[in-house]
């Protein structure tokens, strides 16, 4: 139920007892009225009237202007009849009117409706009727219409309110659902162009000729989007809001796996290897150099495979590659004469981090750049 | 292992038929593979779109080998292989994943799948897959190698030493997985660890029946716990 329904509902309730009241105050003066008859014909009316309200302001369509204005011509015609019906005196002498304060249910009716101005401009109507029943302008009277002014405009002002932050709710939630159904159309879309990008990759390298080149693109490209989708869920489960012990560390694997390339295979356990996030990136970068290394000395088109272990005393990232070996005895040779200058970045690195780097090769069997890393206290 | 894709022959030259069935909920990629089988020779018995479909066409087509995606809505891949194969042990699965399912195809692979593609894998790669599958052979890739390897070292460090029935690895069948995981070939792996060919292809087939082995124990276990609780 919304809330405006529940104002709607408490209106009734205020309208009912409000009669009770009214219904009351005529019992014990009807013997005062110069047409008691009359009188009682008027509570008939406000009866009919209460229950007819009460039904008609459950449904919104029930709330529409012409049943308002309805409601408040009828306290005002019941208001100025009073005149007729009671004493004149009485009257003069500052008697209540008939309904009493039955009435400020229009009031308050125009002001769930419109806001402050209408119930303010329906507490007006009934002033001027007010007015006009006893027959001059007093305190009382005065009195009375600043208070029905009052309680028109600060109903309506708290109704506007109301009705504001439900629609601003109403806003917020249809956001919610929004998004999320965007997100499920991404992951959709996502699936969708992987699957695409994949079957290019698969179909151009059997057509060769350009269409290789096309269908290693796609590869690439496949490539790259699955690890932002990989590393936005990565982010999702390591980020700041996720376990504390877990912030400001790193999958490794999320990283590794970004270098992976129709080319490089990155194989790792199935589990997340968790290290800080510096650590992990440093590791990264050396993967990355090992690979760069294959590619200056083995050439653009050489396949290399990343391996991954987590073993209990520490990482092992191993990167192979397939080129044609280097002999024993000129991998010192090679390095003597600075070629393996990469090398020496890598094992810079893993000695930072307090790990080492071994580099191993056999003709006919690639070369293996091995990092070792042990998994430090801190 | 592309460098030993061995004789070419027509599937259906030697013995009947491979009746190969085709999972995948992406259409295109599902007919381009059942076109690339239908051409090579095998027969595509059924295709299916989605993970209950082929669990509800498998026992009729009767398939040698499931080719399956595993990223599917509603039933996974995983949970697909582990129907069919409780369904019908002597059916093969070859599980179909794109790079970053790692845990599923883990998951899938202990649930009886004889291994893994990836999704950009070639024609040639998938044909020689699915043959080598018919024939029986596990076709490990590097990937998947890393994952075993990982696994064991999972359940060798979740439970202590000297359990008995945790899985474990012999020195030599972790040094043949590691060289499969750097992208070696068996005939490599034979050449440098001084083994025939035959003995490296066994170490690999060992390491996937100890873990499918295990994980039919465990899910038996499970069972009877559940029932003896209940």
């Amino acid at each position: 139920m919304t809330f405006e329904t529940q104002m709607w509902r408490a209106l009734g309730v205020y309208r009912v007892l409000a009669l009770v009241y009214a219904c009351l105050l005529y019992l014990r003066e009807s013997g005062t009225y110069a047409h008691p008859a009359a009188g009682w014909a008027g509570v008939g009316i406000m009866v009919a009237w209460t229950g007819f309200t009460v039904l008609a302001y459950r449904r919104p369509a029930g709330r529409s202007w012409p049943v308002l204005a309805a409601d408040l011509a009828l306290g005002a015609a019941l208001v100025v009849g009073s005149r007729y019906i009671n004493d004149i005196e009485r009257i003069e002498a500052g008697a209540l009117t008939l309904p009493t304060i039955w009435v400020s249910a229009a009031v308050l009716a125009w002001a769930i409706k419109g806001g402050p101005w209408a119930g303010v401009a329906a507490a007006a109507v009934l002033g001027v009727a007010n007015v006009f029943e006893r027959g001059a302008v007093t305190a009382e009277n005065i009195h009375n219409i600043v208070l029905l002014a009052l309680a028109g405009s600060v109903v309506g002002y708290a109704a506007r309110l109301i009705r504001v932050s439900e629609d601003t709710l109403a806003r917020a939630l249809q956001v919610e659902a929004a998004t999320r159904e965007r997100e499920r159309l991404a992951r959709d879309i996502h699936d969708g162009v992987l699957q695409v990008l994949a079957l290019v990759q698969r179909r151009g390298g059997e057509l060769g000729g350009d269409a290789a080149e096309l269908g290693r693109l796609a590869g690439e490209q496949e490539v790259a989007l699955r690890t932002l989708v990989a590393n936005r869920d990565d982010q999702a489960a390591f980020g700041p809001d996720g376990d504390a012990a877990l912030a400001g560390s790193r999958d490794l694997r999320a990283l590794l796996r970004g270098l992976g390339t129709t080319q490089v295979t990155v194989s790792a356990p199935a589990t997340p290897v968790v290290l800080p996030a510096p650590v992990a990136g440093e590791v990264a970068a050396a993967v990355q150099a090992a690979l760069d290394n294959v590619r200056t000395h083995v050439g653009p088109a050489a396949q290399a495979w990343v391996l991954v272990e987590d073993e209990p005393g520490g990482i092992v990232v191993t990167v192979r590659d397939d080129g044609p070996g280097i002999p024993a005895g000129r991998l010192d040779a090679a390095a003597a004469e600075g070629r393996l200058g990469v090398s020496h970045s890598i094992r810079g690195r893993l000695r930072d981090l307090g790990g080492e780097a071994s580099v191993t090769s056999a003709p006919g069997h690639g070369t293996e750049v091995e990092l070792r890393l042990p998994r430090s206290s801190g | 292992m592309p460098p030993e894709a061995g004789s070419p022959d027509a599937p259906g030259a030697t013995g009947p038929v491979i009746r190969v069935m085709v999972v995948d909920d992406h259409p295109m990629w599902r007919e381009a593979v059942a076109r690339d089988l239908t051409e090579a020779g095998y027969q595509v018995v059924a295709t299916a779109g989605d993970g209950a479909q082929a669990v509800r066409l498998a026992p009729a087509a009767r398939p040698d080998v499931v080719v399956m995606d595993l990223n599917m809505p509603q039933l996974s891949g995983v949970e697909v292989t582990a129907h069919i194969v409780a369904a019908n042990p002597a059916v093969r699965v070859r599980v179909v994943a794109a790079s970053g399912e790692q845990d599923d195809v883990l998951q899938a692979v202990k649930a009886g799948a004889t291994g893994y593609l990836v999704k950009s894998a070639s024609r040639e790669e998938l044909l020689e897959a699915v043959r080598r599958t018919a024939a029986g052979d596990p076709v490990f890739t590097p990937g998947l190698a890393g994952l075993l390897l990982g696994e064991y070292r999972r359940l060798a460090s979740a439970a202590p030493a000297g359990t008995g029935d945790t899985p474990r690895l012999t020195d030599r069948e972790t040094e043949v997985l590691r060289l499969v995981a750097k992208g070696l070939s068996y005939r490599q792996i034979a050449e440098r660890l001084v083994l025939s060919h035959r003995t490296v292809q066994n170490h690999v087939q060992n390491t996937l029946n100890k873990l499918q082995l295990h994980n039919r124990v465990e899910l038996v276990r499970y069972a009877i716990e559940q029932g003896l609780d209940d």
